[in-house]
């Protein structure tokens, strides 16, 4: 009994030491990992949105309509005369898991772009939705999110149809596709409140 | 309905040995009989329920709330093995036939990587606990009927003419190439 | 210092641990669908082995024989855990691109077969260029594998297109089927090289 009091302490110390460094390493990195996220987030928001002069995230008032599809964080993009439109940073199923991606919704009804943050496909299929030198209109050297931009948000948006698909990746082309029309729809409805509220 | 296409995609589609590369160690080792093969495939859906039915509220009722994630790897790890020490435990005092004939294979699940993975799976999915408990059932299943295809595949080959340059565990894996290939049949199967 | 050398060697090709040992194979097939991943991959497990032979060697006389494999494991998963929060700070693309296969280091056979059977009895200066050579035995394969992969499968490596425009990538390759396949090839690559070896050997006595 006392010894297994013993090896019982033993183990107890090996696993606090271990615990406590890293405590330390997590500290650490934590704050690295934060200001990494900060800048990537900046830099994509003044992707979808050049003109805009700064953004605030706005919390409960924007969410998703569709089951499926979960809204993570919703920043609303000014530029100084008001709102120039919203990014949302939404969670949907895809082929390999799910797939994260941030919508940019115009004001003025239109979609300001589409940027595929985490997507769990496979490699040269359903990952070429993120991939820049994959086009899925090769004359006019459109990847996959480019045909987005400047879409109407009241589109179908039906793979297919009015939205060219990856090849071989319908699974995947569907999921962002029905990410992005959520998104149009609920953004630019949101969008309609703001304006007609602060004018 | 749900919880069917999480089934469905754990056991056929997304099959943790022959779509994920996961497991492999005992996929090699332990086929070299149909009754060993079930008999791990058993062993191993058992513990990984049992896992998955520990770590999945320790996560979320503890590490979580108290902002201790970065312990994820530490614990899951350690409360795989301590599950894997009571199974052996209670194996030896109520089936030791059963025990004997596993040998050192039973204290190696806890290496078994397709476990540990399914319990960050759990997490990084953001299964609910129902959810989880099908996703790893799922899971360990589609791991036991991987092992049983390659044990049948194996006697075949047994008995088969190979060219030398293949003879021994590069045969194993270009079987396992083709049974890939034919578990990516399966990719439409859920939408 | 030749015997350290030999040790060093030994995890190079007669003991190598993917291809010979058959162990470490999970993370092995499904990471190496690109040579960065493959590479980062194996510099990754190597320094999990490393830290953790050496911490297990230096501390062996304080371990208790009835508790060491408990103890193993809070070593090798704390060095795990850091890694994966370097590699998600330092290089989020490719901790992004591991996934789930960093934090499964922790259970990766190797590490685990090394500690129990070689660096729990050995001194730290043996177990050093132990852990080194199995490391890059372990390296060299997985870069090995993913460059095949990535140069058929996609016509790059790093990501720096090789093939010609004109090839039309395999994509068999990057598949899963296609790892399983490349890894058949490579296995029995290293039993050729095994037996030329013994066969020198043997001419030399």
């Amino acid at each position: 009994m006392k010894n297994m009091l013993k090896l019982g302490i033993i183990l107890a110390i090996y696993a606090s030491v271990a615990c406590v460094g890293l405590a330390f390493v997590y500290a650490g990195t934590k704050k690295v990992i934060a200001e990494r996220q900060k800048t990537d987030l900046e830099a994509a928001l003044n992707d979808l949105f050049p003109q805009g002069k700064g953004f605030d995230e706005v919390t409960g008032s924007l969410k998703s309509t569709e089951p499926s599809v979960t809204f993570n964080n919703v920043y609303e993009v000014k530029d100084g005369n008001g709102p120039l439109g919203v990014a949302i940073r939404a969670v949907g199923a895809s082929y390999g898991g799910p797939v994260t991606v941030l919508v940019g919704v115009g004001a003025n009804g239109k979609i300001a772009g589409v940027k595929v943050l985490e997507s769990k496909d496979t490699p040269g299929l359903g990952a070429n939705a993120a991939n820049p030198t994959y086009f899925v209109d090769r004359t006019k050297r459109l990847t996959f999110t480019d045909q987005f931009k400047g879409k109407a948000v009241t589109d179908p948006f039906e793979v297919k149809g009015d939205v060219i698909a990856i090849t071989a990746s319908t699974i995947t082309s569907k999921a962002i596709t029905g990410i992005v029309k959520v998104c149009g729809q609920t953004g630019s409805q949101w969008l309609a409140t703001q304006t007609g509220g602060t004018k | 309905m749900i919880l069917f296409k999480i089934f469905i995609s754990a056991f056929l589609i997304d099959n943790i040995v022959l779509m994920r590369f996961l497991a492999l160690c005992s996929f090699i080792g332990m086929t070299t009989d149909e009754g060993q093969s079930v008999g791990m495939g058993l062993a191993v859906t058992f513990v990984t329920v049992l896992a998955t039915t520990v770590t999945w509220p320790l996560y979320y009722f503890i590490l979580k709330p108290m902002g201790l994630e970065f312990l994820q790897i530490l614990v899951f790890i350690l409360v795989i093995a301590a599950l894997v020490q009571l199974v052996e435990f209670y194996l030896k005092k109520s089936a030791p036939a059963l025990y004997s004939s596993m040998g050192i294979y039973l204290a190696l699940i806890t290496t078994n990587c397709a476990i540990l993975a399914v319990t960050f799976d759990n997490v990084s999915k953001g299964y609910n606990f129902i959810e989880s408990i099908v996703y790893s059932v799922g899971v360990a299943l589609g791991y036991l009927l991987a092992m049983l295809l390659l044990a049948g595949i194996r006697k075949r080959i047994a008995t088969s003419p190979i060219p030398s340059f293949l003879k021994g565990t590069p045969i194993l894996f270009v079987a396992s190439a083709l049974l890939s290939v034919a578990f990516m049949g399966f990719a439409g199967l859920v939408k | 210092m030749k015997r350290y050398i030999k040790i060093f060697t030994n995890g190079l090709v007669l003991e190598n641990p993917l291809l010979m040992l058959m162990i470490g194979l999970c993370s092995a097939l499904a990471v190496t669908t690109a040579v960065a991943n493959g590479l980062g991959m194996g510099l990754a497990m190597t320094f999990v082995l490393l830290m953790s032979e050496v911490v297990i060697s230096a501390f062996r006389k304080l371990i208790p024989d009835s508790i060491r494999i408990p103890v193993f494991i809070i070593i090798i998963a704390a060095f795990t855990t850091v890694i994966d929060y370097v590699l998600k700070a330092y290089f989020p693309d490719l901790s992004k691109a591991m996934g789930v296969f960093i934090p499964l280091i922790v259970v990766n056979c190797i590490i685990m077969g090394r500690v129990e059977g070689f660096s729990y009895k050995r001194p730290v200066m043996d177990v050093i260029p132990d852990a080194i050579g199995m490391g890059i035995g372990y390296t060299w394969v997985l870069v090995g594998i993913s460059a095949l992969r990535e140069l058929l499968g996609n016509g790059t490596i790093f990501n720096i297109q090789i093939m010609p425009q004109s090839y039309k990538p395999i994509l068999f390759f990057v598949l899963s089927p296609g790892g399983f396949f490349v890894f058949a090839l490579f296995i029995s690559l290293n039993i050729f090289l095994k037996s030329r070896l013994k066969n020198v050997e043997e001419e030399r006595k």
